[in-house]
């Protein structure tokens, strides 16, 4: 065993060259429009569809010591937040390159690492201006019980499929208006809206008028619909409180304006919010909404008259997924929709349209199957007596215990959280019960809570106590059969009184593409399970980014010599003599983190197509930052230009076309995060200075890979 | 038929120090060390050859735990190292380096070795004594009523680990954590003698640093359904508690060699369930509110304790059963037979708790000196170094209790100290020279030696191309941009010296710490008040450095004296 190292930062910086190299590929991903990738393995020539973050890296080979770190750093970001990952991998490539100009310019690693550590901190510091206070949305959801008749709506009865250029418009309004008709001519005018980010240009809007008939860019396109005109309102927001909570109050300016308006302006609170959050994927934020509504409905029915304020429990939400059924059937449900074979059919037609009682096993459902940490003996044998032969193998024997449980305490439906033995499907299938397994651990508590089910392990530790009651089984039609028959399963929803739980079913025509779906379907849920739980959201579209770069570069300008003692505290080490020359170096670092924020808001302009090169859109940024810093205050500038878009004077040409464009949000705590992340792993690997690989011999590295290394 | 083989013969060679080999991998692991070495390290990426994930550090015992070295020599060094690490958990790095420069030095002045072991000790002894004497000018006593100089040796620690990946503020937070978690580890009625309680380190990897929390007692950590079926608890004066360390799993691991032949119809397994739910039955008649397993408990004996309200909480797994019988009052019960009613413990309060994605049971004993440090960082990287370094900063703190007294930080310790050593050779050299019949020149060689071995230790900070000074009163540490005009107006250009004690508008004078400069008797006797009214200071533990610089000179005699590596081949 040998140990060798190897000096990785002698003239260039192997392992920021190898970051920024891993984030490029990761370009593409930033901002609301994401290119798909194939990705393919040469070997066995599998190819996998994907256009997330997440699903690249696990695509990719990071066995590389960075290349680890990377992929540690992005799923640590995914694990907590499920958001952010492309921000994340975007700015440790932009960063890291910041950092190697750094370096070549001479700056000693140290001021690097302190200078752009607080940089950043004082970015994260600034942004807070553009922070946008989320007041209680379902206190406003709570006036519009009467009217909402959500539940009812179906999506499934819309055949919009033929008229492409509708759907998001008609879904839009549908979900929210259906109880207010006079509405609909304007919600059906049919004018698309491209995403307002800050930087919208007024040729661009020209251009949106020809892509009318293509529905990609319409589905990427924000709608002008009666929800949104409040929105000058909104940006009082940011100067106080208590002036949007009046707004709340006084709706009256908002009638005055829109006399249809009906008295569910509170509930486009939630809908505003959605719409900002959805950063385009309307399809996934709808069915985020009806899920939101749907387990409110439920709370609020739960709990009567105690006025616990409601919280929107992610974890019960469940995705059940239907590949090769048309996009349109996608749609959410209370209770637990799932897939069933074609051979429970009849067993389903009778216990319709009837209570059934239920049990829930922790483990699997089969004969040998042991609780975690139960060792079976290996040496017991066991010794028959008498010459009788048995007549019933072991499972057999265990087969029929299991069904004499069954029987003896009524139970019609077994949930199993593990594997069932398929004997044993088989032989409840002739006695008419269903055992459904591989069910999701949520889905068996959501049916513990409910039903009063209490989940054991062994099929012997059932009594009376552990069973549930008051379960109802049925076909799932809201596919029409032929749909549905199509793929050779049937859909079933079990549900019972009050379950706190929602099946969000997600359908795709191309298979390929169903797990793409799913994991947007989370993001956009996880977007607004953060901002719900903040009480507080960003301006989105790059405002913040925006001010983090103007920011940067009013810092990197101001003289230092009064500013003196408070830079020093910058260094951890405050009695070096880094802490004395970091006025020298300090705005050079702070242009380079700066520019790394340029890059990241020309690449965004560039994938969301509003401009047609990188550089565009780097000339564009830049009559923006010069505009900012001649207007003095950077925050209150991207304030007013905000407003001014939302209010349509900013891009005049399309005033008198449009309503209102919405404001786009961000979730704040893990943008904040990502970045800080990001940060992290670029000044982690700056300050690596070598690689030290242990369990290696001579002989495990050929000739030209030795060099460089030294062993011990 | 078996194979012999003929023995290889030993391999054997001389003066192992000479030859290139050894002198070019010492060099190596030098370099390692050196580069790693301060608050301004440079990191190291530690990894297997075989996957397992990526360790990024700069600490000593992270560096050096899995690392083969071939060479003897080398080995000697690693295992002085970590030895001295797994006894003090600080300056790890210091003693290897100081090591390795006194090897160096000593062979570069080409006397025998006796002599320089012979005289090695003198000066190790002539340090050790300054240091513990009333008159040491770099040793700071620790005022126990304010938190100023623990918090500012916490803070040194954690500053000193790059890794870590802290901001000011949040360095900051965990600094006065960390003391609040030391804080609560100590009892508050103590007869004779002073036992400590521990601090438990609970990973919360993921969430924010500045979510880190301390709470007293444990946290047991479970999943939300497992949490869901023991809620709620209900509300008792004190909580009756069984602690387990026999498996309840009811498997039968123990039938050992041999088999076991059973008649049909007799089913071990029920037999074995049968004896666990009488333990059940028990255990509900003793009244026992809380049954903690660290192994598993049988689902079918966790349904009947929960029947009878009884909570039932298994794979906790063994690290927490020492803290857990400490809480307690009990010692684990290790079988399933009987319990006697003695063994049963209490606790004063259960309750659920609930920190970024994960769910705890909280227990609250009645007298604690356990807490539970719940640390947060963004990574596994960071979390891992974090998570050492909160260890090395309580195990220091447990240290300075033992020996209330800090040494000043920042280099400046080594520099005052290497002063102080050459003052005191050049002007009484005669109470070394007496005994042993050494001549002046060696004594002077070899302090010349000891002293630039100690001061490049200090210079080993530097990782920037800085130039290093040292002030003619104090002999403290200076830190100055390489490339400054050769005239140059000193106090302008340097600030504060590296422990953050004196700043440069004194009237003092400089010199490079690299040129040879007359010997000066550095000032003595730090005065209370300079201590009292720095903030922030940076400091080392006295003990751990005091040990560090012991094992150094001693592993570096130990190398200098080698003459023979005999190896066996076979």
């Amino acid at each position: 065993m040998v140990m060798a190292c190897r000096v990785i930062n002698k003239r260039r910086h192997m392992g920021l060259q190898q970051l920024s190299s891993f984030a490029g590929t990761g370009r593409t991903f930033l901002g609301p429009v994401k290119s798909s990738k194939f990705i393919i393995d040469e070997e066995c020539h599998e190819s996998v569809l994907i256009s997330s973050t997440i699903r690249l890296l696990e695509s990719l080979d990071l066995t590389s010591a960075v290349g680890q770190l990377l992929n540690e750093a992005v799923q640590a970001q995914n694990n907590t937040y499920k958001t952010g990952t492309s921000t994340l991998l975007f700015l440790v490539g932009a960063w890291s390159s910041a950092a190697e100009e750094c370096l070549h310019l001479g700056v000693p690693i140290s001021v690097i690492v302190s200078v752009m550590s607080e940089g950043l901190n004082s970015c994260i510091k600034e942004v807070v201006s553009l922070q946008v206070p989320i007041d209680d949305v379902f206190d406003h959801l709570d006036s519009t019980k009467t009217f909402s008749g959500l539940e009812t709506f179906n999506i499934s009865l819309c055949p919009f499929l033929q008229i492409p250029s509708d759907i998001g418009l008609q879904k839009e309004h549908d979900l929210n208006d259906v109880a207010s008709p006079s509405l609909t001519t304007y919600s059906l005018s049919g004018i698309p809206v491209k995403s307002p980010k800050l930087f919208r240009r007024q040729t661009e809007v020209e251009a949106d008028k020809n892509t009318l008939q293509n529905p990609q860019t319409l589905k990427n396109s924000l709608l002008a619909g009666s929800h949104y005109r409040k929105s000058i309102l909104i940006h009082s927001r940011h100067f106080n409180r208590t002036a949007n909570n009046q707004r709340i109050n006084k709706p009256d300016g908002f009638l005055e304006q829109h006399g249809a308006a009906t008295p569910n302006y509170r509930c486009n609170d939630l809908v505003e919010l959605e719409m900002g959050l959805s950063h385009g994927d309307h399809n996934s934020m709808k069915l985020v909404d009806e899920a939101v509504r749907l387990q409110y409905q439920n709370a609020s029915i739960q709990q009567g008259n105690c006025t616990m304020p409601f919280r929107f429990d992610i974890s019960r939400i469940f995705t059940c997924c239907l590949p090769g059924v048309p996009e349109t059937f996608s749609c959410v449900c209370p209770g637990f929709i799932t897939v069933v074979s074609i051979s429970n059919t009849t067993l389903i037609k009778e216990l319709e349209n009837q209570p059934v009682r239920v049990i829930l096993i922790e483990g699997d459902l089969t004969e040998n199957y042991r609780h975690l940490g139960f060792n079976k003996a290996t040496n017991i044998n066991t010794l028959l007596e008498s010459m009788k032969i048995q007549q019933n193998s072991s499972e057999e024997v265990w087969t029929n215990d299991v069904l004499q449980v069954l029987m003896k305490f009524n139970v019609n439906l077994v949930l199993v959280q593990g594997n069932v033995s398929e004997h044993l499907i088989e032989r409840c299938i002739h006695s008419k019960r269903l055992v459904i397994g591989s069910v999701n651990s949520t889905v068996m508590q959501a049916f513990a809570e409910a039903s009063g089910a209490v989940q054991v392990t062994y099929i012997t530790q059932v009594n009376e106590n552990c069973v549930g009651n008051g379960v109802s089984v049925a076909f799932w039609r809201s596919i029409p059969s032929d749909v549905i028959d199509r793929i050779n399963v049937i859909t079933i929803v079990i549900k019972t009184e009050g379950i706190n739980l929602v099946t969000v079913v997600l359908t795709s025509p191309v298979t390929a593409q169903m797990q793409t779906k799913e994991d947007r379907f989370w993001t956009c849920a996880y977007r607004l399970y953060h901002a719900l739980r903040e009480q507080k959201v960003f301006l989105g579209g790059g405002a913040v980014e925006f001010l983090c770069l103007s920011h940067l570069q009013i810092l990197a300008g101001q003289s230092l010599s009064k500013r003196n003692h408070v830079c020093s505290g910058w260094l951890h080490n405050t009695s070096s003599w880094l802490a004395s020359s970091l006025a020298l170096y300090r705005p050079t670092v702070l242009n380079c983190l700066a520019n790394g924020w340029h890059r990241y808001l020309s690449t965004l302009m560039y994938n969301t197509a509003s401009c047609s090169s990188e550089f565009e859109a780097s000339t564009f940024i830049q009559q923006h930052l010069q505009n900012a810093r001649d207007s003095g205050s950077p925050s209150s500038y991207i304030l007013n230009e905000y407003s001014k878009l939302n209010s349509g004077i900013f891009n005049s040409s399309i005033s008198n076309k449009l309503e209102q464009i919405p404001s786009i949000y961000d979730i704040i705590i893990p943008k904040i995060e990502a970045w800080r992340r990001a940060l992290d792993l670029v000044l982690l690997v700056l300050q690596t200075d070598s690689e030290i690989i242990t369990g290696l011999g001579h002989t495990q590295l050929n000739s030209h890979e030795t060099e460089g290394f030294l062993f011990l | 038929m078996s194979r012999l083989e003929a023995k290889k013969p030993s391999l054997c060679k001389s003066e192992p120090l000479t030859s290139e080999r050894v002198r070019a991998t010492l060099c190596v692991l030098k370099g390692i060390l050196t580069s790693s070495y301060g608050p301004s390290g440079r990191l190291k990426q530690v990894h297997s050859s075989f996957g397992g994930c990526v360790c990024t550090t700069s600490q000593s015992s992270a560096l050096l735990s899995n690392l083969p070295v071939t060479h003897p020599i080398l080995k000697i060094l690693t295992t002085s190292m970590q030895n001295h690490v797994s006894c003090f958990r600080d300056c790890g790095l210091f003693m290897a380096i100081l090591c390795c420069n006194l090897i160096e030095n000593v062979q570069r002045t080409g006397l025998t070795p006796t002599t320089v072991t012979k005289l090695n000790q003198h000066l190790l002894s002539l340090c050790t004594s300054y240091l513990k004497s009333e008159s040491c000018g770099c040793r700071i006593l620790v005022d126990f009523s304010s938190p100023q100089t623990l918090l500012c040796l916490v803070r040194s620690i954690i500053t000193s680990k790059p890794a870590c990946m802290l901001t000011r503020e949040e360095r900051d937070h965990l600094s006065a954590l960390i003391l609040r978690a030391f804080l609560l580890t100590i009892p508050e009625n103590t007869k004779d003698r002073l036992i400590l309680g521990n601090s438990i380190i609970v990973p919360l990897k993921g969430q924010r640093v500045l979510d880190s929390c301390v709470l007293p007692g444990i946290l047991i950590e479970m999943s939300e359904i497992q949490l869901m079926k023991i809620l709620p608890i209900k509300k008792s004066e004190a909580f009756k508690v069984a602690l387990f360390c026999a498996s309840l799993s009811g498997d039968l691991s123990d039938t050992g060699e041999g088999t076991v032949v059973v008649t049909y119809g007799v089913s071990l397994e029920n037999a074995v369930l049968e004896q666990l739910l009488s333990l059940g039955r028990q255990l509900v008649s003793d009244h026992v509110d809380l049954v903690v397993c660290q192994k598993v408990i049988h689902p079918s004996l966790k349904q009947f304790l929960s029947m009878h309200r009884v909570i039932a909480i298994d794979r906790v797994g063994v690290a927490l059963m020492e803290p857990l019988s400490k809480v307690t009052g009990t010692q684990p019960i290790g079988s399933i037979s009987s319990i006697s009613p003695s063994s049963y413990g209490s606790v004063k309060d259960l309750c659920p708790a609930k920190f970024g994605f994960k769910h705890f049971l909280h227990l609250i004993p009645y007298e604690a000196t356990i807490c539970s440090l719940l640390l947060c960082n963004r990574n596994d990287t960071a979390w891992d170094e974090l998570k050492l370094t909160c260890q090395t900063a309580l195990h220091v703190l447990q240290l300075t209790i033992k020996e209330p007294c800090v040494l000043l930080g920042g280099g400046c310790t080594e520099t005052h100290l290497a002063a102080y050593i050459r003052h005191k050779t050049c002007n009484e050299p005669e109470s070394i020279l007496k005994d042993d019949g050494f001549t002046q020149t060696e004594l002077q060689l070899s302090t010349e030696a000891f002293c630039s071995a100690l001061e490049s230790v200090a210079g080993s900070l530097e990782h920037d191309g800085g130039e290093i000074l040292t002030d003619m009163k104090y002999g403290h540490f200076w830190s100055a941009h390489a490339e400054a005009p050769s005239i140059v107006n000193w106090p302008d250009l340097l600030s504060r010296c590296g422990c953050g004690l004196y700043n440069s508008q004194e009237e003092l004078h400089w010199s490079f710490l690299k040129s040879t400069r007359h010997p000066f008797v550095p000032q003595t006797y730090l005065p209370h008040e300079a201590t009292g009214s720095a903030d922030n200071l940076t400091l080392d533990c006295f003990t751990a450095k005091l040990s560090g610089l012991q094992v150094a000179v001693e592993t570096a005699n130990l190398i200098l004296d080698l003459s023979y590596v005999i190896e066996d081949k076979n």
